[in-house]
């Protein structure tokens, strides 16, 4: 099978929505791999919801095509839905029903059966004394975790989740983080939209940021993780070396006897370059997403907007 | 069609619906009951010339005799308002308020198509209607056989009455489906719905009332179910025709537009 790359589990092609004269989507270009979890990153309103709902058939698109698993979304809407658990954004539920039937409405509805259910409910620690209480009664969390079991007690072969962790507490959110490793680790492909970036650095393989409705970039995390900027706090005993033999080192300013400056590139090649038996303190901050997304966002769109299939 | 779907609708009118159909039952057998305790008092308060007969003859409908009665039982605003609440209440809000609430998207998330989605809806609300209507002529029946006065209607065209009026008030239902998938909130499609069915009943009952304008009747659905006729033992097919298409010419619109509909993230 080398050489062949496997069949994208979402795939679009100049997809584009139109409300109007406003591009809520615009000519969007992207692949999903199976088994991946792939982060789709942008503010509100940036397309990610939009973006979902063609997938799965709410909205129509304006030009181009997207397939779901080896299907088109407009022909193949139903079947794409069969074998797909969806979650959307600020879910909403039937208030009268109890939170158990709530998942059995939606999972005969499913017509699949709902057997990954109580491993769900017990990983987020639903008790059946809350599955038995009407949904009117759940706090914002509650509801989000019913959102999550019926999304995947099918166990389908794609998810995708629109701001899954909204409304969790931390706790719930490690558990919620468990759930996608283990979907991973058994080779489903999960598709989430966030704007929350240490989530989508934690947990995803690969991360597609949107603005405007255009995609700026596709990424892998680690990649893009690796080539951030890290701020970095040196302090000598002594006099502090020519900063211009540090390796990667940028920004610098001096102060006493410390170095402040950020990173960028290779750490280990900057961390021997730096060592010394006068070296008393050394910091380098974590790389984070967040500076990563907001360097794009920063930045003009025809600056950022190099072909993302290039550049993922 | 949805199984799930299709008891779920159900379902959820549950008491509503047991409710208003015990109530339509008593108000069908209260009618024969009154038009045996009051018609001849009509009849000669009719003939005294003390109240116009327009008056008597409230929407087509009279106490001078039982199939008449029926008539005006069916197009009492009592009759009306208990058979509104389904064929405009439930229908008008039957999409569009899973739209506002937002559970029309986890719906629609499962393999259902639209058309299935509505098709299904549909037939469970006009299965309501349906059996409220039986419940309104059994309550007729059954007054009339308390009274002993099965003979004074032709209960071979039950059924037929029984048709003409669920293609009327089917016709208000497909209506309001209709408005219910046009709109994302049911506020809108509610309006619309009552709206239209009051325009019918106004134009029915002004033409009943003021001979000058009885012309407009001929521009109500509702004037195009007599039970006074039909248990009479006479027939207008025509009338079938015109209900028939007022609850067809809804289905196939909402049949088109729902399913091109884009559904935006509910606000």
């Amino acid at each position: 099978m080398e050489g062949t790359p496997p069949t994208p589990v979402i795939s679009t092609q100049g997809l584009t929505k139109h409300y109007g004269s406003i591009a809520a989507l615009d000519d969007l270009t992207l692949d999903v791999r199976p088994g991946e979890i792939f982060g789709f990153l942008g503010p509100n309103g940036a397309g990610k919801s939009t973006t979902i709902r063609t997938l799965l058939g709410f909205l129509h698109p304006t030009r181009g095509t997207a397939q779901v698993l080896g299907m088109d979304v407009v022909a193949g809407s139903v079947e794409i839905r069969r074998r797909t658990g969806y979650l959307p954004g600020g879910i909403a539920l039937y208030d009268s029903m109890t939170g158990d039937q709530v998942l059995d409405y939606l999972g005969r509805l499913q017509g699949r059966d709902a057997y990954r259910r109580q491993e769900l409910v017990e990983r987020l620690h639903m008790p059946a004394s809350d599955l038995r209480r009407k949904v009117r009664d759940y706090s914002r969390g509650m509801r989000q975790k019913i959102g999550i079991i019926q999304a995947l007690q099918h166990d389908p072969e794609l998810a995708i989740l629109d701001e899954p962790s909204e409304g969790l507490d931390p706790l719930m959110q490690q558990a919620f983080y468990g759930i996608l490793a283990g979907l991973r680790a058994e080779g489903r492909t999960v598709f989430f939209s966030s704007h929350v970036l240490s989530e989508v650095e934690r947990i995803c393989d690969r991360v597609g940021i949107i603005r405007h409705g255009r995609l700026m970039a596709v990424h892998e995390v680690r990649e893009l993780l690796a080539r951030r900027r890290r701020k970095i706090s040196i302090r000598w005993r002594g006099a502090a070396p020519d900063p211009t033999t540090l390796p990667g080192v940028e920004d610098v300013t001096v102060d006493g006897d410390r170095l402040f400056g950020t990173l960028h590139g290779d750490v280990s090649e900057f961390v021997r370059a730096v060592a010394s038996p006068s070296l008393e303190d050394l910091t380098i901050e974590p790389a984070s997403l967040e500076e990563a997304f907001l360097e794009y966002y920063a930045e003009e769109p025809e600056v950022a907007t190099t072909q993302p299939d290039q550049r993922s | 069609m949805s199984g799930p779907l299709f008891v779920r609708t159900l379902g959820s009118q549950g008491v509503r619906w047991i409710t208003v159909a015990l109530a339509i039952f008593g108000w069908g057998l209260l009618i024969p009951i009154i038009y045996a305790a009051f018609s001849d008092a009509m009849r000669e308060l009719a003939n005294s010339g003390a109240i116009p007969e327009e008056l008597l003859n409230f929407g087509s409908g009279s106490f001078f005799s039982l199939p008449g009665a029926v008539t005006l039982g069916t197009q009492h605003p009592l009759a009306i308002a208990m058979l509104g609440v389904f064929a405009v209440g439930a229908t008008a809000t039957a999409v569009a308020g899973e739209r506002q609430r937002g559970t029309l998207e986890v719906m629609l998330a499962r393999p259902l198509t639209r058309t299935g989605a509505y098709l299904t809806i549909l037939v469970a609300l006009l299965l309501v209607i349906a059996t409220l209507l039986a419940a309104l002529l059994a309550g007729f029946v059954v007054g009339a056989a308390v009274q002993g006065l099965l003979d004074e209607l032709a209960l071979e065209h039950l059924p037929m009455t029984f048709l003409n009026g669920f293609l009327l008030w089917g016709a208000f239902a497909t209506f309001g489906m209709a408005a219910s998938v046009s709109f994302d909130r049911p506020g809108p499609a509610t309006g619309l719905t009552l709206a239209y069915l009051l325009v019918n009943y106004f134009f029915e009952i002004l033409g009943s009332l003021w001979r000058d304008v009885a012309w407009t009747q001929e521009y109500s659905l509702f004037h195009h179910f007599q039970p006074s006729e039909i248990l009479g033992g006479s027939v207008d097919p025509l009338d079938l025709v015109i209900c028939g298409i007022a609850f067809i010419v809804p289905i196939v619109y909402a049949l088109v537009v729902f399913p091109r509909r884009d559904l935006a993230a509910p606000a």
